[in-house]
């Protein structure tokens, strides 16, 4: 927890990112972490045109993130397996790969 | 000790003694720094030395057999007390995640439940888990991991607190036990779209009373219309047997 909260999520690349999970399955937790660190209020300031979507299901489904970029990208993620660390680590490096393209581009 | 030795040689005439006698002078027991081991006691020490026995295990390859009772703290018998009470006094208990709510929405959202009788809690979730574990509603344990909110209310106000929960958009709603039932998500949701018990009741009755005013007007009827009906029915089950035991053959 610690070595993800050094480097905040920065969200500007990401359109929206859709959460599914079944709350009654053990495999859930890395899911709903990820969820509250997505979901956070800083997370969220960093774009506030970011859609975060939680669906609640009972249907022994696994859980999985799936996360639109701005250029079309998609990021689909099961969490079944994964700890919070992994997928977070994912996530942000492809939001910085973007990030700084866009920045750069913006300032040259 | 002195004053022994002295006697053999410094009392000349008999009867003597000296004014002042030094007792103990010279190397002190106890000093201020460490005073040096006498190489004998060194040597005695050294020999008697404690060794403790190696373990042909070391300590932390294997998790301990026996398992550490830890006694539960005033606080926390005080809680599960308090969940026990929850739990019988209230019939609704739904439980939510929330990623993020400041004060503010915090406030919002208990006033609006509190209009219509809801009451919002916290409790540690080790507290809830545990408690959860002993007692009958052990299939809710896996819904408490994170930051969660519990909405009781003494009546099922599902469709209220429904509205409420879609106004806040980052509580998700995870399940809820209503009547010591336990319901998902689309579960709740289904529970808010009955129909109350009276409108059901009525339901029920009318379709009761449906069949029976049927029968009782048939009855009521010329004989011979009913003597006709039950020839027709005859003849149709037959002709359903005739060509069912074609097929069979």
């Amino acid at each position: 927890m610690a070595a993800s909260s050094k480097s905040a999520v920065v969200l500007k690349a990401v359109k929206k990112i859709a959460v599914q999970f079944c709350p009654f399955e053990s495999n859930v937790r890395s899911t709903r972490e990820f969820l509250l660190f997505v979901g956070s209020e800083k997370a969220r300031s960093t774009n506030m045109n970011c859609e975060v979507i939680t669906t609640v299901k009972h249907d022994k489904s696994e859980p999985v993130v799936d996360v639109t970029f701005v250029d079309g990208e998609r990021l689909l993620m099961k969490g079944a397996k994964l700890t919070t660390r992994e997928m977070l680590s994912a996530f942000q490096s492809r939001c910085t790969a973007k990030d700084p393209q866009a920045k750069a581009g913006v300032k040259k | 000790m002195m004053a022994a030795t002295l006697c053999g040689k410094l009392l000349p005439k008999q009867g003597w003694l000296p004014v002042t006698q030094s007792v103990r002078h010279g190397s002190k027991a106890v000093t201020r720094h460490r005073k040096p081991i006498h190489i004998l006691k060194q040597k005695l020490l050294a020999v008697t030395k404690y060794v403790p026995p190696t373990p042909v295990v070391p300590k932390g390859a294997y998790p301990s057999e026996r398992q550490e009772v830890k006694e539960e703290s005033g606080f926390v018998l005080l809680l599960k007390r308090e969940l026990k009470k929850l739990f019988q006094d209230y019939k609704m208990v739904a439980v939510a995640q929330n990623c993020n709510s400041n004060a503010e929405d915090m406030r919002i959202l208990k006033h609006r439940l509190h209009r219509h009788g809801i009451a919002v809690k916290f409790f540690p979730n080790q507290v809830m888990c545990s408690f959860l574990s002993d007692s009958v509603y052990s299939n809710m344990a896996p819904l408490f991991i994170g930051p969660t909110v519990l909405f009781v209310s003494k009546e099922p106000k599902v469709k209220e607190m429904l509205t409420s929960l879609r106004s806040s958009p980052q509580m998700t709603l995870l399940g809820a036990c209503i009547d010591n039932t336990l319901l998902s998500a689309q579960g709740v949701v289904s529970y808010s779209k009955l129909p109350s018990v009276s409108v059901v009741q009525g339901e029920l009755v009318s379709g009761l009373a449906m069949m029976t005013a049927h029968t009782a007007s048939m009855l009521q009827r010329h004989p011979a219309h009913l003597s006709a009906l039950l020839q027709q029915y005859v003849k149709q089950q037959s002709s359903e047997e005739a060509p069912k035991a074609e097929e069979a053959t």
